[in-house]
Formats: structure tokens, C-alpha cells, sequence
């Protein structure tokens, strides 16, 4: 503590460090788990939904090195397989969070009244009831299906999407260079998306990656409860669910290894957050 | 939207910006600005209408629930009967009138399960949420803020290192993963710590109730023994609450730390030979502590949440767990219930934690 007080510069080089290494790590385990997911369409040790390709919950084993489920399925084919559904659907939700709130937000920013006003009241009624929660009630209601899942979770974490470009878009329209755009003839809209919106994304890139970890987990506990997506499909959620029962009479393989997917991709976005949100209050203009 | 720093200068908008995030939901009552009565009028019109969507939500989209008690190849007469007993028969606005009626006596209507009232079968499960809830909060946020103090103390070292990981493996490990792996850990292999059977072993009877909270009954009691065995039946189940908790606090503080540490004031504190663990407990940690109430505010909702997911591992009899049979069955009253009750929670702990602000804060209070 004494050396972080007295050389300030030495821990600012340590914590720049740091975030270089969370960053690159983060990006890395995320590239290895879409690498797997792609993989897993053409090829896995295993036809995934295929039973008795094995004894019966087998331990790992070199034949089966995640070991084999309550119908003998290997567990380390459908992880693959899993692999597909689970980032597949991370990826559509943040993407189509990311892409609406940053339009909304840009908006709602940029032009202001009656739009603006309506937008911060339906975001305060969605901030008003857990996401989790809303997320469950809602699939329950909708019935299950991929697409309802990554529609539903998209829309639960717009509210801070649409606040931080908001907020980014309402201080930055006033600022030079939105006047000499301004100036030199472009139109509103082409302020707005050529100019502004482009300057204002760091804050909600670096949130997009924390809030991926967020949607990781969700895509997994709706699984794991039965709602969303067809239940007894390769997903890690429903597979830790499905083995909950062995894990208690100590077969801990069959839960414990769709668990690590979801922690490896949660933990890639938060690595990669982690990066970007120290780069943008440490460094840069920010 | 008075805590939304829109044009600061430079040096302080990103941290303003990470406090705009962090106490938007407090931003969204105004703080200060309006009476109390216009505030309670607003938080009961956003529980009216959160309330509402559900119920209109649940009767539009949903599977029809009168197949839930004459099966699915029953006459057109029998299901027209069941019809007209549920009142379900009536027309949709009808039916709303009746419903939000009812909701003014507090009277949520009868479960569809259980064929019981809603409130009396929600206000029997309560104190086991409250129970799981109220101590993971509690370790949660302790744990949380001496670990983030700790971890800035020692920036850069091996303590920091260890809170780090220890916060983002919690961040991103699932915590029904989390709660299976514990119990296969100490339960299954160890032996430790008993099973999950509820919230005491089977075979025992619980305390005379006077708070509810097992183990406080218990103690009031002067049984001991009961009261520890109810006390391991809830370790498992809180500690996987709390780490919840506990990741995003201990973050938060650590980084407020270390922005503290380096102002002035600390190091003239630091010259003035006040003790160290003052140092860091009572001045550098203050600033910090706005943010961290309003996180923990926000934490409640997780909990309320997470407690539908630890409740259905550790086969908790608590809401959480009886709202999940209700979503998974259609039992269209309990979810309005259990939603209700959720808004209710949640309105209440904005409006303390406004309170609180105003209290805190000197700037807020000043407005």
C-alpha cells in the first residue's frame, strides 16, 4: 500500500499491465468457446443426442473425458454441442441489445422532448421488477422457443443501453465537432450516426461485454429451470439440471462440466469488460 | 434525473458516469424533488401497473389453466363449469375489475394448486426467503466491503490478486452451478454439512414461531440444538446467495478505495498518525459507501431472484420455490402474487435507500 501511494506511476504501469493481459485472456477464451461452437456443427467425438454410445453415467475417462450421462450420451459431445446453442444465443442477444439501444438511446439523446420523456418513463416500468425474474415470467408466458429466449433477454438489459449512449449523445452534441459537422452542411440524422454516435460507443461497448457475462448466466438459469429453450436439448443449463440428481448421489461430472462452459463464457466477457472499462477510465481522453 | 451528470468536464465524467449507472433507479423518483405523497402515489400507480401488465399478460398469451383441473379430454360442459367457478368465464375487463377489487382488500384470490388463498400461502413461505435472504445480504455485504477494502490496501499484491479472481469466478460461475457443486462437495464427499432437505433435517419439528427465522426462534427457545441444526441447513444455501452479493461489492469498493487512498485528505490524515484500520474503515471508505448502498439495493432484486433458483436446489420451501411451481403450472394467481409481492419489495427498498441518501449525502440533502 505504501508503494501505491508513494509511486502512483509505477501502479498506474502495473494496473495498465493488467488490463492488457484481462483483455487479450478474455478474448482468447472467447474465440477457443465460438471456435468449439463452430467445430461442433461438423464434428464431435460423438453423434451429441445419440444414448448408450456409453455405460451409463460413466466417470471421465479417456473414451469419455467429461464422462457419459444418465442415458449413456457422452457428455463431453453434448458440451460441444451446447457450445453452439449457448454462445450463439449470448452473441444474437448482445448483439441485438447493443444495435437497438444504441439507435434508441441516439435518439432519445439527440432529439430530446416528447420522445426522450416517453423513453426514461418505460425504462423506469422496465428498472422497476428484477431482470431474472421478468425474463422467467415472461418465457413462461411466451412458451418456449430460441428466438422468444433471445428476444425476451435482449430487451431486459436495454434500459442501460439506451442510458449510457443517451447520456454520451445529450453532453456531446454540443461539442465542437458536432458544430463543425454541422456546419460544413451535414444533416441531423448524419450528425448523429456519422459523427456523434460513433464517438460515444466506448462506454457501451465496455458494458456490452459485462452485461454479455449477465446473459451467459441467464441463458443457463432458464435452462436450468425448465423455461425458454426445449428442455432435454444439449444447452449447459438444462444438462446441469439434468444432472442434478446424480451430483447429489456423487456424480459430479455430469453437472460439473456444462457448469465450466457457462463460467468460461461468462468469465471471457467479463475478462474482456474488465479490459476495456480500465483502458476508458485510466487512459484516453475520458 | 438530478444524478445524471450530463456536462461535466472531463476529468469526472466517467466516474460520473459509473455513478449514473449505478444510482439510475434512485434517479428515477427525483430525488428530494417531489413530496412524499406524490412519491407513494407514483410507486402505487407503477405497482398498479406492473401488476396489471401481468395479470393481462397472463390471461392473453397463456395455455388456458382450466385444463389444469379437468384434464385435457374433458367435456365442453365440465370445462364450462370449471370455467365459471374460476371466474374465467366473464369477459376480460370484467374479470380485470374484479381482480383489482380484490387486490384492494388484499384479497389475491385462491391458488389453483393448493386451492388455498394466495396471500395466506405466500405470507407461510415468507420467513424462509426472509431467512435465506436477510444473512446472505448480510455476509454478502460485509464480506464484500472488507474484501474490497483489503484488496485496495494491497493493490497490486497477492491479497488483491486473490479477491480479484475470487470476484470474477463468482461473477461468472452460475450460482445453481455453484450450490450443486457445494452440496457435492460438503454433503456428498465431506459429509459436513446435511443435505438438501428444506430448512431443518427431515424428522424435526420447528420452533414455536414467534419471528419465524428458524434459528432465532429456536435460540429465543433456548434450544440450542435446534437452533444449530438449523443454522447448518442454512449454510449452503447463503453461502451461494451471498457470493452473489459479495463479487459485486467487493469490486465496488475496492475501486473506490483506490480512488480514495490517493487524495489529499487521506494523506493528511495519514500524517496526523491516525491508525491505520481508522484510516481505511472510517475515511477512505466513506465516499465509496453511497454507491455501495445503492448496489445492495440493487442486489435485493437479485436475491429476491436468486432465491427462485437456491430455493428449488436446496428444495427451500420458500417463495421463490413456490412461484416457480406456479410459472411452471399456470397457477395465474399465485404469479400475480408473487409478482406483486416483488414490486412491493422492490418500491420499498427505493424509497429507504432515497431516505437514506438524504440523510448521507449532503448534497442531496441540500436540494
Amino acid at each position: 500500500m505504501r508503494a501505491a501511494v508513494a509511486h502512483p506511476r509505477r501502479s498506474a504501469k502495473t494496473a495498465a499491465r493488467r488490463r492488457v493481459w484481462s483483455l487479450r485472456f478474455g478474448i482468447v477464451l472467447l474465440l477457443a468457446l465460438v471456435g468449439t461452437g463452430l467445430f461442433a456443427m461438423v464434428w464431435t467425438p460423438y453423434p451429441p443426442d445419440a444414448m448408450g454410445v456409453g455405460g451409463i453415467y460413466q466417470p471421465p475417462s479417456l473414451a469419455h473425458p467429461f464422462g457419459t450421462d444418465r442415458l449413456g450420451a457422452d457428455i463431453l459431445s453434448r458440451s460441444m454441442d451446447a457450445a453452439t446453442t449457448d454462445v450463439g444465443i449470448t452473441v444474437a442477444v448482445v448483439a441485438l441489445s447493443l444495435i437497438v439501444g444504441s439507435i434508441w438511446g441516439s435518439l432519445a439523446g439527440f432529439f430530446g422532448g416528447w420522445f426522450d420523456y416517453l423513453t426514461m418513463r418505460v425504462l423506469e416500468l422496465l428498472n422497476s421488477f428484477p431482470s431474472l425474474l421478468l425474463a422467467m415470467l415472461v418465457i413462461s408466458i411466451a412458451g418456449p422457443g430460441v428466438l422468444k429466449v433471445i428476444f425476451v433477454v435482449a430487451v431486459l438489459p436495454l434500459p442501460d443501453y439506451v442510458r449510457l449512449i443517451r447520456i454520451e449523445i445529450r453532453s456531446k452534441k454540443t461539442w465542437q465537432f458536432a458544430d463543425a459537422a454541422r456546419m460544413v452542411g451535414r444533416r441531423p440524422l448524419g450528425v448523429l450516426f456519422a459523427h456523434l454516435l460513433p464517438n460515444s460507443l466506448r462506454p457501451v461497448l465496455s458494458y456490452a461485454s459485462v452485461n454479455a457475462s449477465w446473459v451467459a448466466a441467464t441463458i443457463g438459469a432458464l435452462g436450468f429451470l425448465g423455461l425458454g429453450i426445449e428442455p432435454g436439448s444439449a444447452e449447459w443449463g438444462s444438462m446441469i439440471s439434468r444432472g442434478q440428481d446424480a451430483v447429489l448421489s456423487g456424480k459430479w461430472w455430469v453437472s460439473f462440466f456444462p457448469g465450466l462452459g457457462i463460467f468460461l463464457l461468462a468469465a471471457a466477457f467479463h475478462l474482456i469488460g474488465d479490459g476495456l472499462s480500465d483502458a476508458r477510465t485510466k487512459g484516453g481522453r475520458a | 434525473m438530478s444524478s445524471f451528470p450530463n456536462s461535466q468536464p472531463t476529468a469526472s465524467a466517467s466516474g460520473g458516469r459509473r455513478m449514473a449507472r449505478l444510482a439510475r433507479p434512485v434517479a428515477q423518483f427525483g430525488l428530494n424533488s417531489r413530496s412524499v405523497l406524490a412519491k407513494t402515489a407514483s410507486a402505487v400507480l407503477v405497482i398498479v401497473l406492473i401488476v396489471s401488465l401481468t395479470f393481462l399478460a397472463s390471461r392473453v398469451f397463456t395455455a388456458d389453466p382450466v385444463n389444469l383441473f379437468v384434464g385435457n379430454s374433458a367435456s365442453t360442459e365440465t370445462r364450462e363449469k370449471a370455467r365459471e367457478e374460476l371466474g374465467l368465464a366473464d369477459p376480460l375487463p370484467v374479470q380485470y375489475l374484479k381482480f383489482l377489487g380484490g387486490l384492494a382488500r388484499g384479497d389475491l384470490g385462491r391458488s389453483y394448486l393448493t386451492g388455498r388463498p394466495v396471500s395466506a400461502d405466500l405470507m407461510s413461505r415468507l420467513p424462509a426467503t426472509i431467512e435465506l435472504g436477510l444473512y446472505a445480504l448480510i455476509l454478502g455485504i460485509s464480506g464484500g466491503i472488507v474484501a474490497g477494502v483489503l484488496a485496495a490496501v494491497n493493490r497490486g499484491g497477492i491479497l488483491d490478486a486473490a479477491v480479484r479472481a475470487v470476484t470474477i469466478g463468482a461473477l461468472s460461475l452460475p450460482q445453481f452451478w455453484i450450490g450443486l457443486m457445494l452440496l457435492w462437495l460438503f454433503f456428498v464427499n465431506l459429509q459436513w454439512l446435511p443435505g438438501p432437505s428444506g430448512r431443518l433435517p427431515i424428522g424435526m419439528s420447528p420452533p414455536d414461531r414467534i419471528t419465524g427465522l428458524y434459528v432465532v426462534d429456536a435460540l429465543l427457545h433456548g434450544q440450542t440444538d435446534l437452533a444449530i441444526r438449523a443454522l447448518r441447513q442454512l449454510v449452503l444455501p447463503v453461502i451461494t446467495l451471498a457470493l452473489g452479493v459479495f463479487a459485486p461489492i467487493a469490486r465496488l469498493v475496492r475501486s473506490a478505495m483506490v480512488e480514495s487512498l490517493e487524495s489529499d485528505y487521506i494523506r493528511t490524515a495519514r500524517a496526523m498518525g491516525i491508525p491505520t484500520a481508522r484510516i481505511w474503515f472510517a475515511y477512505a471508505l466513506k465516499p465509496g459507501l453511497l454507491s455501495v448502498l445503492t448496489i445492495a439495493a440493487g442486489l435485493v432484486g437479485w436475491v429476491l431472484a436468486g432465491s427462485v433458483l437456491v430455493e428449488s436446489i436446496f428444495a427451500w420451501p420458500g417463495i421463490g420455490q413456490f412461484a416457480l411451481t406456479a410459472i411452471k403450472s399456470s397457477d395465474y394467481p399465485v404469479i400475480q402474487g408473487f409478482v406483486l409481492y416483488v414490486s412491493v419489495v422492490y418500491v420499498v427498498i427505493w424509497a429507504i435507500l432515497e431516505y437514506v441518501y438524504s440523510r448521507i449525502d449532503p448534497r442531496v440533502r441540500a436540494q
